[in-house]
């Protein structure tokens, strides 16, 4: 019988190899190039650059925090459009870091990552893609997203709707939603996003709503040229800008992670907005979280209310039974029917597992020993998985600041290890278990003061309740905490050291 | 009546749903409604569509209150459920030529202050409350005219829809009873201290002042509608049994107040409570429909329209 599978193409190692071409992949590779460490491979299964970015292009897409601090530090632009940039302009700025650090050398396109198995002997880890290709390196880097799968719900009959799905983060510009009867699923991020944006042009539109966000006024304006020309002419203002932002989000914490009279107050704010943007009492009891304000992600919106209230519009609160041929059945005995059903309902979240197989030392599956939660030592190294990273991995997500800040803190600590990793010429470099645990331990005791752990339901946790996605601190003690790499955490193999000895 | 798991009833609920479209509402039988049934039975139906229509407002407002996720989410389902069952009940009244197209039914006045005091004060009521008056209403008033209703109506269809309505009732009453045990584990004497502060609020004064008077102006309207009034005491006797069934459920101030409030409406040589009660419906019923203030969009919510 013929074998049509490709047969295994072996790569030589690289230093780095890194899977994923996003943000933090992209921004590894240009830190690790700007210590002089070249060898580097980029695995990414798209034909794109910028993961979440290139993905999430549905109408309305925009970043959640001010463009000046959702980019790097060290390659600020200062031509950001708006103070919250559109999807397309932030595609632009990956696009503009590929060519300016020259990193298109390193991608290898069209290469999905499907299994990554750490081979001792070797002190490689060997990543097969499933196109048959393997790819080795001393170190791999999990820079794959957080948020990088479409999720979709667990609705019966999701599959004998025959009119168009479309989900919020696999955008069909082809489909023409002109005049169409449109569903939206979910009310999350995207949803309050898309849902202004498909409002304009809907025939009818219609937003099921499980649990109503909290929706704080979006301060979002167009940037006046001469603020443009300032910072262009003077990096040190923008640098400025940064940093104000910085320290306002940081104090955001106080009202976002911890339950303080600070909570109280923005929930407050949450509430004025809704009142002073819905006038119906009954529309505004739908629309009125009854959580606390940060156990949930947080909304920015000052269109979502109004294009709730326009005449094509509507919000659906019942629970839903079923989808059918033609709509949606919800329990209160209608079918709703639609053209098209639009699932905002976010990704599928590897809190209790990986999203490939990972094989660590002696073959232990990464993805058993997660099934119950995962864990790791400052989010970013696993026992037993040597030489591997994580970005944003167990426990380092942001509530309050941007993801970009907490990012930079990984890749500065995924660069520090793999130069020590050469200069001391280690094959191996294996976080203590011991280590991992007393992190963990620490992270789970103070998490169970945070806002996130007080009740409701959110991606944050496991089906178990268990909170294996953020951070609960400042930012600035999460960078605190990624500064130093503290080599007496760690078991340190020699290249010329043999395996058993490890 | 066993104490409920009420996981697994959660569970039950969502795997026993159904929806409008499940009722083939064209089918014949609407030719043996009586020409002098029409007219009082679409009176009927008003009245009963109406009361299913804020006993899910009601469950909307213990949702809000729930002690935990679970019945948080029961209550969500009911609040939906009770609107299906309004839902049908008008699919009924379009059937049977009583609304024209787009056309909803008037509340009486009674209901329509029972809207306004839900409008404005439902929310804020203890979960308790809601949850012992509600399966007293129940039992009452949906019990006792469901099977009224099926007793007098021939139309297989109205006697489908009302099985699947039936299915759901049976089901709300299952949890409203456990519920009402559940505060039963509280421990009296807090329990009646807390109970005293809350009678003492002018909301719940108001809410106690729509009530009453609903209910004997449902007993009027059942004996106008030639139901011996004798059917709608039984229905409310069996309140006082399946709910003192235990101790728990006895130990529950608010299934004390009701239980002997049902005593009050049952008897109607108890002239104190009649008297003035009656007289307040008849207040009621003079109030002039300007008085009122618009209603809430909520109560816009309800169609006949297996499909939207």
């Amino acid at each position: 019988m013929k074998n049509n599978q490709p047969l295994a193409q072996q790569q030589p190692p690289a230093d780095a190899l890194i899977i994923g071409a996003g943000f933090a992949g992209l921004g590894t590779a240009i830190r690790l190039q700007q210590q002089g460490i070249r060898n580097i491979t980029i695995l990414e299964r798209s034909d794109d650059v910028g993961g979440t970015w290139r993905d999430n292009q549905y109408p309305g897409a925009a970043c959640d925090i001010p463009s000046n601090l959702y980019s790097f530090s060290f390659a600020q632009n200062p031509n950001w459009s708006r103070s919250f940039s559109g999807s397309r302009e932030i595609l632009e700025y990956i696009h503009h870091l590929v060519n300016h650090f020259n990193l298109r050398q390193y991608i290898r396109f069209h290469q999905n990552v499907s299994n990554l198995a750490w081979d001792q002997d070797k002190g490689l880890w060997q990543a097969t893609t499933t196109n048959g290709h393997v790819f080795s390196g001393r170190t791999a880097v999990m820079a794959q997203g957080p948020l990088s799968n479409p999720g979709w719900p667990g609705i019966a009959g999701l599959d004998e709707f025959k009119g168009k799905k479309i989900h919020s983060a696999a955008w069909d510009h082809d489909y023409d939603l002109k005049g169409k009867r449109i569903a939206v699923i979910g009310t999350g991020a995207s949803a309050i996003q898309i849902v202004p944006e498909l409002a304009k042009c809907a025939g009818k539109l219609t937003v099921f709503q499980r649990t109503p966000p909290w929706i704080m006024p979006r301060p979002d304006f167009t940037t006046p040229d001469w603020n443009k020309t300032l910072f262009r002419k003077a990096p040190v203002s923008q640098t400025a800008v940064r940093k104000a932002l910085y320290l306002a989000h940081e104090s955001m914490a106080l009202a976002v992670i911890w339950n303080s009279p600070l909570t109280r107050f923005a929930e407050r704010l949450g509430r004025w907005h809704l009142r002073k943007q819905v006038p119906d009492r009954w529309l505004r009891r739908q629309l009125t979280p009854d959580y606390r304000l940060g156990c949930k992600r947080i909304l920015v919106s000052n269109d979502y209310y109004p294009a709730l209230q326009k005449p094509n519009t509507k919000l659906i609160t019942w629970p839903i039974d079923r989808i059918s041929q033609h709509g949606i059945r919800t329990v209160e005995g209608i079918e709703h029917q639609f053209d098209c059903i639009v699932f905002a309902t976010g990704f599928e979240v590897s809190n209790a597992g990986t999203p490939f197989p990972i094989t660590g030392i002696g073959g232990r599956s990464l993805n058993e020993e997660w099934k119950r939660g995962a864990q790791a030592y400052k989010s970013i190294n696993v026992s037993g998985y040597p030489n591997l990273f994580f970005t944003f991995g167990p426990n380092s997500g942001p509530g309050h600041n941007s993801a970009l800040v907490y990012m930079e803190s990984q890749m500065d600590y995924i660069v520090r290890s793999i130069r020590t990793i050469k200069s001391l010429k280690l094959k191996a470099l294996d976080v203590r278990q011991s280590a991992q645990d007393d992190h963990n331990r620490s992270i789970q005791s103070r998490l169970a003061k945070t806002n996130w752990n007080s009740g409701c339901q959110s991606w944050y946790l496991t089906e178990d309740g268990f909170n294996a996605t953020m951070y609960p601190g400042f930012a600035t003690q999460y960078a605190k905490q990624m500064a130093d790499l503290e080599l007496k955490d760690y078991r340190l193999l020699a290249e010329e050291a043999a395996s058993e000895t490890f | 009546m066993a104490k409920i798991d009420l996981d697994n009833m959660l569970e039950k609920i969502k795997n026993t749903q159904w929806s409008l479209s499940d009722v083939d509402w064209d089918a014949p039988g609407a030719e043996l409604i009586t020409p002098e049934q029409w007219p009082k039975l679409k009176a009927f139906m008003a009245d009963l569509m109406w009361i299913e229509h804020v006993g899910a407002r009601a469950f909307a407002a213990m949702a809000k209150k729930a002690p935990d996720d679970t019945l948080r989410q029961i209550y969500t389902y009911f609040h939906a459920e009770e609107q299906r069952h309004a839902n049908a009940e008008m699919a009924l009244m379009k059937r049977w030529g009583m609304l024209e197209d787009g056309e909803l039914p008037e509340p009486n006045n009674n209901l329509r202050l029972v809207i306004e005091w839900l409008d404005r004060f439902a929310d804020d009521q203890p979960v308790y409350v809601l949850g012992t008056v509600v399966p007293m209403l129940e039992i009452a008033l949906d019990g006792a005219l469901c099977k009224f209703l099926l007793d007098t109506v021939d139309d297989p269809v109205c006697h489908q829809a009302f099985e699947l309505i039936n299915g759901d009732e049976a089901r709300h009453l299952g949890v409203g009873f456990t519920v009402m045990e559940m505060q039963g584990h509280g421990k009296t004497y807090i329990e009646l201290i807390r109970m005293t502060a809350q009678l003492m609020d002018p909301r719940l004064i108001l809410g106690i002042a729509s009530y009453f008077p609903l209910l004997n102006k449902m007993r009027d309207n059942i004996v106008e509608m030639g139901l011996p009034e004798e059917k709608l005491y039984e229905a409310m006797r069996k309140f006082e049994k399946i709910g003192g069934r235990t101790g728990d459920g006895r130990r529950n101030p608010w299934f004390q107040i009701i239980k002997h409030h049902g005593r009050f409406v049952v008897d109607r040589k108890k002239r104190f409570y009649h008297a003035p009660i009656d007289a307040l419906v008849k207040v009621a019923d003079v109030i002039p429909r300007k008085a009122f203030p618009a209603v809430p969009s909520w109560v816009k919510e309800i169609t006949y329209h297996p499909t939207a």
